[in-house]
């Protein structure tokens, strides 16, 4: 067989290898509404805090946005089944720093000691930290871009006056929720169709 | 001068080789999705997929998820030094194309 095999053919074999486990590796990288969503979901809790002044607003549209993740989770991992050791490490960055919120918010907004200083700096240094990781594990410099955001949000929110850390606030999450899973799902769709073709 | 090494003839079918690079990178893999990535058709997929799976290569789990049918199928450890040793043929070939 080796007798028959030109160099091009061998440099194909090799190209062919390299593409899939690429072609792999990129199937964790569908998430992009996620993001899209929690843009979304902290946009309504801000807005409807405002508007309605019930400090239930934050708790119950957070509340709403976990459990529509997990339902549209649980129907994608139903509706495909494939699992990668790097998607569950980036999926445990961010359930980790989900739980950490949770629980951080909960008892902050409990004892009565949360103001909106504390919740965007210890907001901004979360998605930061998951940011910065899911962006190491991906080598994906634009997320670590968001990282280098958020926490710039972090910083200001220990400095700043209200006004200005709420327009700032607001600034990252259109960046780096709904602008950059926008632009995720932008990417997903056009991998999708120029996905290569193997044939025997 | 040195023999030249054989080429793996259960890895070296196109197919063969991308489904088994696929599921490298990967921990498992159902079978819609294998097709979706390799561009092939069930038929041919699954005879390639029986293939591996007769040589050792992969292991196939077969489950009805919602009373449906689903195929999920892994790499074993043989197929990953399979894949291994077919690179490094690769390598060893290319060199000797490129010193000839």
């Amino acid at each position: 067989m080796s007798d028959q095999m030109s160099s091009q053919d061998l440099k194909e074999r090799i190209a062919l290898i390299e593409d899939m486990i690429a072609e792999a590796r990129r199937s964790t990288e569908s998430w992009g509404w996620v993001f899209v969503l929690w843009g979304v979901a902290y946009y309504v809790a801000i807005l409807g805090g405002g508007i309605i002044r019930n400090p239930m607003v934050w708790p119950l549209t957070m509340i709403s946005a976990c459990v529509l993740t997990g339902v549209l989770v649980a129907m994608r991992k139903g509706h495909s089944h494939r699992n990668t050791t790097i998607g569950r490490a980036i999926g445990s960055v961010w359930i980790a720093a989900g739980i950490s919120m949770f629980i951080v918010f909960l008892s902050l907004g409990t004892s009565g000691r949360i103001d909106q200083h504390i919740m965007v700096a210890v907001l901004g240094a979360m998605l930061g930290s998951a940011n910065a990781a899911s962006a190491m594990i991906l080598k994906w410099k634009l997320q670590f871009v968001c990282a280098v955001v958020w926490w710039a949000c972090a910083v200001f929110a220990c400095f700043g006056k209200t006004t200005p850390i709420t327009i700032v606030f607001l600034t990252a999450i259109f960046l780096c929720q709904i602008l950059f899973g926008l632009y995720a799902m932008m990417m997903d769709v056009r991998r999708r169709r120029h996905r290569g073709v193997a044939h025997a | 001068m040195p023999e030249l090494p054989e080429l793996n003839p259960v890895i070296h079918g196109k197919l063969r080789l991308a489904v088994l690079s696929l599921l490298l990178g990967i921990e498992q893999a159902e079978f819609t999705w294998l097709r979706e990535k390799t561009g092939s058709t069930d038929g041919n997929l699954g005879a390639q997929l029986l293939k591996l799976e007769e040589a050792g290569y992969v292991a196939v789990e077969k489950k009805f998820v919602m009373r449906k049918p689903q195929s999920v199928y892994r790499i074993t450890e043989s197929g990953r030094q399979a894949l291994a040793d077919y690179v490094q043929a690769l390598k060893q070939l290319l060199g000797s194309a490129i010193t000839a």
